[in-house]
C-alpha cells in the first residue's frame, strides 16, 4: 500500500501542468520601481558601482577583476615597487580572469539606463535626471577605458542588444584601437557635460571625478599612440577576420592622435586644478619638520575628509571589508599571513636622502662601489635612513622603525668577524643573484663568522652577544627558508592600518582606497604638458606648459619633503623623465605604476633603460627579457656593536620577471575568438 | 531497505540519456607530421632555439569551415626540424614563423602578396619541407678557447639573404625602414644543457654584444670575438652556441626578433 503511494507520488511529479504563468513575478524589481524615484535609482547605481573595474584592495593584477581581497598586496607585478613570495608576484602579462565577460554585463546596465531613463524623465528634476545619465556615461567610459588599456580595440557595444535577435545585431566585432579611444573620450565628455559638480551621494561620480579619470585615460591613449612607435614592429596590425586595425595606430595617424589625446589629458587635468575644489593634503604638514611631513603623508590615506581625495572607495566593518592588513603587515603582526608587500631597494633609490655611488646606487661601503672598501657602520639601522625623504618613510617601513607602537626589527644576520668588514660577496651582478648569503664560506665553513636563520622560532640561530643570546635574524626575518618573513629588508607602510588597537584578520580591514587623488591630476597635467612641448604643440588654454609642469612637480615635492627642482622642467626627454620619476614615486603602491610602465612602453628589454622613469642602465637589473630586483639587508656586527647594510638581489624567494613586446596587449580570451565569427585575436599572437 | 533501492533505481532511470549506451570510440589522435626548415640557397637546416623565440609552427585544420582556431603552437627543435605525433587525420594549413623572410606576406591593407605556407593532408607519417630565406648565417671560426673558466669564441656573421632581396620582399608589406636590416646583437649562450639556446642559457655565463644603428655592417663577414662572463667551474662540461639577429620582428607586429643560430659545441672546462 505504502509503495503504491510512493509510486503515485513519483507519478504525480512526472505529470506536471502546462498552464501559462503570465502574472509578472512580484519578487522581480522592474523599471517602474527603479526608475521612478531616487531610492530606486540608488539600487541601480549600487549594482553598477559594485561591478566597476576599479583596482583597489580587492584587485590582484595576476588574477584580474575578481573583486577578491585574498592575499592583498600592492605593486608586486614586476614594476619594481615591491615583491611577494608567491606566484602572484609576476610580470603583468595577462590576467587569470580577463576583463571581458564582466565588462559586457556592466555595459549592458549602463546602456539600459541610457535607453530607458528618458521614458521616466518626468520623475526627476532636470539636474538629477542629467546626473543619472551622466553616471551611465561615466560607467561606460570607465569600462571601455579598462578594456582598451588591456586589449587595444574592443567591441564598442553602445546600445542594449536584444536577445534573441539577428546574428548581425548580436555579434559586435572589435573596433580599431583609435575608435575605441575616441569612444572613451566621447563618453567621458558626455559624462562631464551631464554630471553635477558635486556628488549627490557619497560614492557617486561627479563632473570633476569624470574629468580626473578622463585625464588619466587620455594620457594612456596618447602614450600608446606615441610610444608604440618606439617598439620593434610598431605594435600594430589588422584583425584576421575583419581587417580592422584592432591593435595600435596606423603610421600616418599615430602622431596626430597622440597630440590630440595629450591635449585632452592636459585640458581635463587643468580644469580640475582650476576649479580650486581640491588641494594636496597638508593638515599636519609643517615646513622643515620631517616628522610632521612624514606623519602627514601617513594620515592622508585614511582621512576621508582629505581635500586631496577626488574619488574614494569606502569600506565599512563588518559589512563591507577587505583584508590588506591580514596579508601585507610585518611578520610580527601575522594574521594569518604576513609580508605580502616588501618594497625593493631599487624603488627606494628613486627617493632623496641617501649617499650614493657614482652610478646612482645607494652607498653601503666607503669605497667607490659596493664591492669596494668596507661597510659603513651605523649604531642603529634607523641611522641609515636619518635623512630619507619623509614621503619614503610614509610609504615604507624601514628596519628599526616603529609601526603600531612596536619596533619593526629586520635583520638579515649577525656577523662575528673582525671590523672593518669587507663586502660579503665579490660580485653583486644580476647573473650571480642565485648565490645567496647561506652559500658564503663565512656561513658554511667551520670557523663561522656569519649567522643566519632558516626560519623563525626554533629555526633561529643564536649568537651570544655581551652575555646575552641574540637571534641571528630579526623578529621579522628575513628567514632564508621562509618567504613569510621580510623578503627585501623593507616593508610597505602605505595602506596599512596604523592604529595599535586594531586587530588585523581576514575581512577585518575597512580602510578606504583612494582611486583618484589630486596629486595624480597634477602629475597628469605635468606629463601632458611636457609631452605637448616635446611634440611642438601650443598650450591648449594659453598657460605656460613648462611652468605648469614645474609647479606641479614642486608642489608634490614640497609636500613630500623632497628636494625642490633647481630650475624649470625642460622640454626634452630629461624634463619628461623628471615628471615620470615623480609619478613613479608619488603614486607607488596604488595599482597605477604597472599601467604607467605599460603605456610608456619601457618594460621590454630594448627600452628598459627607461623602466625607472629615470635613466638606469638596464643590464644592471636585467638580462634580455628577464629582470630582477634588489633588497637592502641589515646585518649586526658583534665586534663593533653596530649595523651595516648589504645591497643584494632579492635573497629570499627570488623572483625573476619576464616581459616581452607581445605583452603590451593582452590576448583576447581564446574561447571568445573561437566561438565568434567576428572577434579577432591580436594580430601579433 | 528494499524500498530505498527501489526508489533509487527509479530515480536513476529518470536521469538517463541515450548517449549513456554508446561507447566513446573516438580514435586517439595518432597521425604524425615531420618537418624540416632549410635554407633555400644552401639546403642547410635553419638552426633555432626551442621556445617562443624560435621557429614557431602553427597548424590549422580548416576543413571545419570559417573561424577555426589554430592548434596550439609548437616550436622547431634546435636543429631546425619539427615533429608532432599526436594529430588527428585531416588537411592542415601549416605556417612557420622564424628568422627568415615571412612565408605569408600581405600589404598594410591586408591584401595577400605571397603565400609560401603549405596545405598538407596529414595521415600516417607525413613529411614536409620548408625552403626559406634565413636572415643571417652564423659560423664558428676556429675552435673556442677556454681561459680561466671563460669561453672565448670567434664567430662570423654573414647575410644569408641579400639586402636587395630582403628589401624586395619586405618593402611591399608597408612601413619599411632601412633599419630593419641592422644587426642589433650577437649572443653567446652557455649552458650545462645540450639544448643550449636563449631559453636554456645560463645567465651567469652567457654574454652578448649589442650594436646600435648600422654599426655592425662593417663587421659583416669579419671574425668577431665574444667572451663569456663569470667563471665556469672547472671540470664541468658546457655547451655553447652563438646567435645573431636583425632589427626585424616575425611575425610582423609581434615585436619578437628571432635569432639565427650556429650549431652547438661541447666544451670541457679544464
Amino acid at each position: 500500500m505504502k509503495r503504491i503511494y510512493i509510486v503515485f507520488l513519483i507519478g504525480l511529479f512526472t505529470f506536471s501542468g502546462c498552464a501559462d504563468l503570465d502574472i509578472p513575478p512580484p519578487n522581480v524589481v522592474g523599471d517602474e520601481t527603479l526608475f521612478t524615484n531616487e531610492s530606486g535609482m540608488k539600487v541601480y547605481m549600487a549594482r553598477m558601482y559594485s561591478r566597476m573595474p576599479f583596482e583597489d584592495f580587492k584587485y590582484m593584477a595576476q588574477w584580474g577583476i575578481e573583486y577578491n581581497a585574498w592575499l592583498g598586496s600592492m605593486g608586486i607585478e614586476g614594476t619594481g615597487e615591491a615583491l611577494n613570495r608567491d606566484g602572484i608576484c609576476s610580470a603583468f602579462t595577462g590576467e587569470r580572469t580577463p576583463y571581458w565577460t564582466e565588462a559586457f554585463v556592466l555595459l549592458r546596465d549602463a546602456n539600459y539606463l541610457i535607453e530607458t531613463l528618458p521614458d521616466y524623465q518626468s520623475n526627476f528634476p532636470e539636474v538629477t535626471y542629467n546626473h543619472y545619465l551622466g553616471e551611465a556615461y561615466f560607467v561606460r567610459a570607465t569600462v571601455f577605458y579598462a578594456m582598451a588599456r588591456r586589449f587595444g580595440g574592443v567591441p564598442l557595444v553602445t546600445k542594449v542588444i536584444r536577445y534573441p535577435g539577428d546574428a548581425d545585431e548580436l555579434e559586435v566585432p572589435r573596433s580599431s584601437e583609435e575608435e575605441t579611444w575616441n569612444q572613451v573620450l566621447a563618453d567621458f565628455d558626455q559624462a562631464i557635460s551631464l554630471l553635477q559638480p558635486t556628488s549627490p551621494e557619497r560614492g557617486y561620480s561627479n563632473r570633476y571625478i569624470a574629468l580626473a579619470f578622463k585625464s588619466e585615460a587620455m594620457l594612456y591613449a596618447a602614450s600608446v599612440a606615441k610610444y608604440n612607435e618606439t617598439v620593434t614592429g610598431r605594435l600594430t596590425g589588422l584583425g584576421q577576420k575583419t581587417g580592422v586595425r584592432v591593435m595600435g595606430f596606423a603610421a600616418e595617424s599615430a602622431a596626430a592622435a597622440s597630440r590630440k589625446y595629450f591635449k585632452e589629458a592636459y585640458s581635463a587635468a587643468r580644469e580640475v586644478i582650476a576649479s580650486g575644489r581640491y588641494s594636496l593634503y597638508k593638515k599636519k604638514w609643517a615646513a622643515g619638520d620631517r616628522d610632521a611631513q612624514y606623519q602627514n603623508m601617513v594620515d592622508m590615506f585614511s582621512d576621508l575628509a582629505s581635500p586631496e581625495n577626488i574619488y574614494v572607495k569606502e569600506y565599512g566593518y563588518p559589512t563591507f571589508t577587505h583584508g590588506y592588513d591580514a596579508y601585507s603587515a610585518p611578520f610580527i603582526f601575522k594574521a594569518p599571513l604576513a609580508s605580502g608587500t616588501c618594497p625593493t631597494l631599487d624603488f627606494m633609490e628613486l627617493f632623496d636622502g641617501f649617499d650614493r655611488y657614482s652610478n646612482g646606487t645607494i652607498k653601503v661601503t666607503n669605497g667607490s662601489s659596493n664591492t669596494d672598501g668596507t661597510y659603513l657602520m651605523y649604531d642603529s639601522p634607523m641611522d641609515f635612513f636619518a635623512n630619507a625623504e619623509p614621503r619614503l618613510r610614509a610609504y615604507v617601513i624601514f628596519p628599526g622603525d616603529v609601526f603600531k607602537g612596536r619596533e619593526i626589527e629586520i635583520r638579515a644576520g649577525v656577523y662575528t668577524g673582525s671590523a672593518p668588514i669587507s663586502p660579503l660577496f665579490s660580485n653583486y651582478t644580476y647573473a650571480t643573484a642565485e648565490t645567496r648569503y647561506q652559500n658564503l664560506a663565512a656561513y658554511t665553513q667551520g670557523s663561522k663568522t656569519l649567522y643566519l636563520s632558516a626560519r623563525e622560532g626554533n629555526g633561529q640561530e643564536i649568537v651570544s652577544y655581551e652575555g646575552e643570546d641574540m637571534t641571528a635574524a630579526g623578529a621579522n626575518g628575513p628567514f632564508y627558508d621562509n618567504g613569510e618573513g621580510c623578503l627585501t629588508g623593507l616593508y610597505g607602510r602605505k595602506w596599512l592600518n596604523p592604529d595599535p588597537s586594531f586587530e588585523a584578520g581576514e575581512g577585518k580591514s575597512a580602510q578606504p582606497f583612494i582611486l583618484m587623488r589630486y596629486a595624480e591630476v597634477l602629475l597628469n597635467a605635468a606629463e601632458a604638458a611636457v609631452e605637448l612641448r616635446l611634440a611642438g604643440e601650443a598650450s591648449p588654454d594659453g598657460t605656460d606648459l613648462l611652468q605648469v609642469a614645474t609647479s606641479a612637480v614642486n608642489e608634490i615635492r614640497e609636500r613630500a619633503g623632497a628636494t625642490l627642482l633647481a630650475g624649470s622642467v625642460t622640454a626634452d626627454d630629461n624634463g619628461r623623465n623628471i615628471v615620470r620619476k615623480e609619478r613613479r614615486k608619488e603614486l607607488a603602491l596604488e595599482h597605477k605604476t604597472k599601467w604607467d610602465l605599460r603605456r610608456w612602453r619601457v618594460q621590454h628589454y630594448e627600452e628598459r633603460d627607461g623602466f625607472w622613469g629615470e635613466y638606469r642602465e638596464k643590464d644592471a637589473f636585467s638580462n634580455n627579457a628577464r629582470y630582477r630586483f634588489r633588497g637592502l639587508y641589515p646585518f649586526f656586527s658583534t665586534q663593533t656593536g653596530k649595523y651595516f647594510f648589504d645591497a643584494r638581489f632579492q635573497w629570499v624567494s627570488l623572483k625573476t620577471f619576464e616581459y616581452n613586446i607581445v605583452d603590451y596587449y593582452f590576448a583576447i580570451p581564446g574561447g571568445e575568438v573561437s566561438k565568434s565569427a567576428v572577434i579577432d585575436q591580436q594580430p601579433n599572437r | 531497505m528494499k524500498k530505498i533501492s527501489y526508489i533509487l533505481s527509479i530515480a536513476l532511470f529518470s536521469f538517463t540519456s541515450c548517449s549513456l549506451f554508446e561507447i566513446d570510440n573516438k580514435e586517439v589522435p595518432a597521425e604524425t607530421i615531420q618537418g624540416e626548415v632549410v635554407d633555400v640557397e644552401t639546403g642547410e637546416p635553419v638552426l633555432t632555439d626551442q621556445g617562443s623565440e624560435g621557429i614557431r609552427v602553427r597548424l590549422t585544420e580548416d576543413s571545419w569551415g570559417e573561424n577555426v582556431t589554430p592548434n596550439p603552437d609548437f616550436f622547431c627543435m634546435p636543429d631546425g626540424t619539427f615533429q608532432n605525433t599526436k594529430l588527428f587525420k585531416g588537411t592542415y594549413h601549416i605556417r612557420i614563423d622564424g628568422p627568415f623572410i615571412p612565408l605569408m606576406r600581405e600589404d598594410e591593407r591586408g591584401v595577400p602578396l605571397a603565400d609560401e605556407s603549405q596545405i598538407v593532408n596529414i595521415s600516417g607519417v607525413t613529411k614536409v619541407k620548408f625552403e626559406v630565406q634565413p636572415f643571417l648565417k652564423i659560423e664558428w671560426v676556429d675552435e673556442p678557447e677556454v681561459i680561466n673558466g671563460k669561453v672565448r669564441a670567434k664567430v662570423r656573421v654573414t647575410r644569408a639573404v641579400s639586402e636587395e632581396e630582403f628589401r624586395n620582399k619586405i618593402e611591399p608589406m608597408g612601413g619599411y625602414s632601412s633599419s630593419f636590416q641592422n644587426i642589433t646583437d650577437i649572443q653567446l649562450f652557455v649552458s650545462y644543457s645540450s639544448s643550449v639556446g636563449y631559453r636554456a642559457r645560463d645567465e651567469r655565463w652567457s654574454n652578448k654584444i649589442e650594436y646600435t644603428g648600422s654599426a655592425f655592417n662593417s663587421l659583416l663577414g669579419q671574425t668577431i670575438t665574444i667572451e663569456s662572463t663569470g667563471t665556469i667551474p672547472s671540470g664541468r662540461v658546457v655547451f655553447i652556441r652563438a646567435a645573431a639577429r636583425i632589427n626585424y620582428d616575425t611575425p610582423k607586429g609581434s615585436g619578437t626578433r628571432r635569432w639565427n643560430y650556429n650549431e652547438p659545441l661541447q666544451l670541457l672546462i679544464p
